[in-house]
């Protein structure tokens, strides 16, 4: 099972499913990553974390622990 | 609610109660401001803590009251600006009647994940008009919307709006006028798409998945973007402003401007204040008789006046970076950069820019914490903000440095050890801030990791009134609610300083001073350098300036200010300090500056200002030779002048600091915890230094 915060840099992925339903995994699906979306891993901050992520047309930038919670596809 | 005629048409005496809502980032602010200019009421909404903007306008004789909610991404309740947000929307908000007519805010650029916050507006069922804004950036990137199609599909009037130009305005406000008559938005299908995306996931997954559903159908044909030839704008800057090498060598470039533009820009206008106050001072010192009323006035009140009008030059330079680089986007990429570090100590990125602007003057930081919108994270940035050594802790660390730590080098001969122990003053305050962090994030602010999905906006030029506007806010609010409690205390700390007051004890204690140095000579060997320092005293009381100082002296040592310290004394005495620290430490609540002229006073010094040459080396000369009463003991050794400064570093010696927290967080809870831990921490800290300094030797 690949999660978001494997994905290498400049590599896309689909979402397959958010786990949770705590306020974090709300917030990740309420600002467009829901399953089905195309998204795009930018890059991550100089030490690694936290990430960029191109989806739905715009930026997003969310921290590891936070991408673990998503699982893609590629 | 307002009551509709007969015919169904609003009169236009009553008000239109509009309210305004979009995601962050969406220029929902300069949209307030073109509609309603400045907001006639700012306070906070009942018992929570976000903030209260209401504006009011007149359009075609109708008088609009706009209620400004606070920018979020969904109106799901995780928060409180979301669950404000829904209150206000079923008119269930105390004190706020129910609008007529929502204005929802959608970004040109963004459509996609605007609409989301738009969808959720629409089911609540009011008169909704969509304002799209950005329009300018969505041309520029060849972004076209179809804003009929999508009008027709939404069932809501949609407006092209361009704010700083003012372009769509009108058009947005006869749209909202005539919305709560003749608009009755179809209710939006979601079932259907429950239903088909019933395929395992959560319910928060399957309702997101619908509503993004729901959007994209709505969305089909309506945008028609012209793919850029290269990599478009957005994407080359970011490459270098997100990378790691160059992104952290223009983020760090960034920083120090910002930072010592505060320090060192902002100080000649701080000089030009102080210096134009003190010539207020002066003028109106010869203007008046001697006496109460004149040293109320002078030492209380423009004291006080010119404490408070002195930050202004800091707060505004700081509010003018920070709404350049939140208006063009640079902030986020910042927080972004910086979000590893302040993560691992319980903050997170935003806290950067409060944290190091504090390291100038805490007061602009707390207020630049403004910038957070997770309520726990601004709480705990606010909190250990006054922890980063503030310029004005910067003359004690010089001074005692510079007087009792010896200049020996440390390994190479440039690096000397008074420059390092500066440094590790500095370093104290950062270490312990990261602890106190770690230990709230623990204990007292435990809770659920609090998320960091933070949105990249799209690189634009901030707009100049809204960078007016920021500044102009922030200025006006910290002259008005904390200038009047900070005058406030300089006039009582001035009359505990002051009284009480008596010519003849004054004159006694001034006769016994005398017998005292004189006994003093007599302990002292003929060839001992000190005595040098005790003749020079002696000999100073027989000039007319120098009696005048010991005067002064003796008056605060009898004031109640004075009475405080002795009674403090034994509290003090662990950390090594006689009476005179302890009184400096509480005369210099107001302000920290103030302790080395507290200092220099009840050495009779007179009020010399610690800052010029002759001063200090006075005030230094005072303090080698001062020894405890009755003895030769020397009061000021090493270990005692490092105590000293571990309790500047670390305590809450700043009135203004506490005033401008309990604005910034709306309850005095907060300035007393401050205020309490820090001294706790500063005593502490004093406390092992002196101790483990003293059994050390040093």
């Amino acid at each position: 099972m690949l999660s978001l915060q494997e994905v290498a840099v400049g590599a896309s992925a689909r979402v397959r499913d958010v786990a949770g339903s705590d306020p974090t995994s709300l917030r990740l699906l309420e600002m467009g990553l829901t399953p089905g979306v195309k998204v795009r891993v930018v890059g991550t901050a100089p030490l690694g974390d936290p990430l960029e992520l191109e989806l739905r047309g715009y930026r997003l930038s969310i921290r590891r622990n936070e991408a673990s919670r998503v699982a893609v596809t590629q | 609610m307002n009551t509709h005629s007969a015919d169904g048409t609003l009169s236009p005496r009553d008000p239109l109660i509009v309210a305004l809502l979009g995601n962050p980032n969406t220029g929902k602010s300069t949209l307030f401001s073109a509609l309603a200019g400045i907001a006639t009421r700012v306070g906070n909404y009942p018992g929570v803590t976000v903030e209260e903007k209401i504006g009011q306008f007149t359009h075609h004789n109708q008088v609009i009251k706009l209620i400004d909610l606070p920018g979020t991404y969904s109106l799901f309740p995780k928060s409180p600006d979301e669950t404000v947000a829904v209150n206000v929307l079923r008119g269930q908000m105390p004190g706020v009647p129910l609008p007529d007519c929502v204005i929802v805010v959608a970004d040109a650029t963004n459509l996609e994940r605007n609409l989301y916050l738009a969808s959720q507006v629409l089911e609540i069922g009011l008169p909704t008009v969509i304002a799209l804004t950005l329009c300018d950036l969505a041309d520029e990137k060849g972004i076209v919307i179809d804003t009929a199609l999508l009008a027709q599909r939404l069932g809501c009037p949609v407006v092209r709006v361009i704010a700083p130009t003012h372009e769509g305005i009108a058009a947005l406000c006869d749209n909202v006028i005539a919305a709560p008559a003749t608009l009755h938005p179809s209710p939006i299908t979601l079932d259907r798409d429950f239903a088909a995306a019933n395929t395992g996931h959560s319910l928060p997954a399957r309702e997101a998945m619908a509503r993004y559903a729901w959007i994209e159908r709505q969305l089909s044909g309506v945008i028609t973007k012209t793919p850029p030839a290269s990599r478009s704008f957005d994407e080359r800057i970011d490459a270098v402003l997100t990378h790691r090498g160059w992104g952290t060598l223009i983020f760090i470039a960034t920083m120090l401007l910002v930072f010592t533009s505060i320090f060192w820009l902002a100080t000649p206008l701080m000089d030009l204040i102080s210096s134009g106050m003190d010539g207020l001072a002066t003028g109106v010192e010869s203007l008046l008789p001697p006496g109460a009323i004149r040293s109320l006035i002078v030492n209380g009140v423009l004291a006080g006046i010119g404490g408070v009008v002195v930050f202004l030059p800091q707060i505004a330079m700081l509010f003018f970076f920070v709404a350049i680089l939140e208006g063009c986007g640079y902030l986020s990429r910042a927080a972004f950069l910086m979000d590893r570090l302040l993560y691992g100590v319980g903050l997170s990125g935003k806290s950067f820019i409060p944290l190091l602007s504090s390291f100038a003057c805490a007061i602009p930081g707390i207020m630049a914490a403004r910038t957070i919108e997770n309520r726990r994270d601004r709480l705990l940035t606010i909190l250990v903000a006054p922890l980063m050594s503030c310029s004005a802790r910067l003359p004690v660390y010089l001074l005692l440095c510079g007087a009792f730590v010896p200049n020996v080098a440390v390994g190479v001969p440039w690096l000397r050890l008074p420059a390092l122990v500066l440094a590790a003053m500095y370093a104290v305050g950062v270490v312990v801030a990261a602890l106190v962090a770690l230990v709230l994030t623990q204990t007292v602010f435990r809770g659920p990791p609090q998320p960091f999905v933070m949105e990249l906006p799209g690189w634009r030029w901030p707009r100049a009134s809204v960078v007016w506007e920021r500044v102009r806010e922030a200025s006006w609010s910290f002259l008005q609610n904390a200038g009047t409690l900070i005058v406030a205390v300089s006039i009582v700390v001035w009359a505990l300083a002051s009284y009480p007051y008596s010519q003849q004890l004054i004159e006694a204690e001034v006769d016994a001073d005398r017998q005292k140095l004189v006994w003093r000579l007599s302990q002292y060997p003929p060839t001992d350098p000190d005595r040098v320092e005790i003749v020079d005293q002696l000999a100073s009381l027989e000039t007319a300036d120098g009696l005048e100082a010991a005067r002064r002296g003796a008056a605060q040592r009898q004031s109640f200010l004075g009475r405080a310290g002795r009674f403090i004394e034994p509290v003090v005495k662990p950390l090594g300090w006689d009476w005179r620290i302890g009184c400096a430490a509480i005369a210099s609540f107001p302000a920290r500056e103030v302790v080395l002229g507290t200092l220099g006073v009840i050495y009779n010094l007179g009020e010399i200002d610690p800052g010029e040459e002759d001063g200090s080396t006075a005030l230094v000369r005072r303090l080698r030779a001062a020894t405890w009463d009755g003895t030769n003991r020397k009061v000021y050794t090493l270990p005692v002048a490092l105590s000293i400064m571990i309790f500047f570093a670390l305590c809450a010696q700043c009135a203004s600091t506490l005033v401008v927290i309990a604005q910034e967080t709306n309850s005095w809870v907060w300035p007393v915890v401050a205020f309490t831990y820090m001294t706790l921490l500063a005593w502490l800290g004093a406390f092992a230094t002196y101790q483990i300094g003293s059994a050390f030797d040093l």
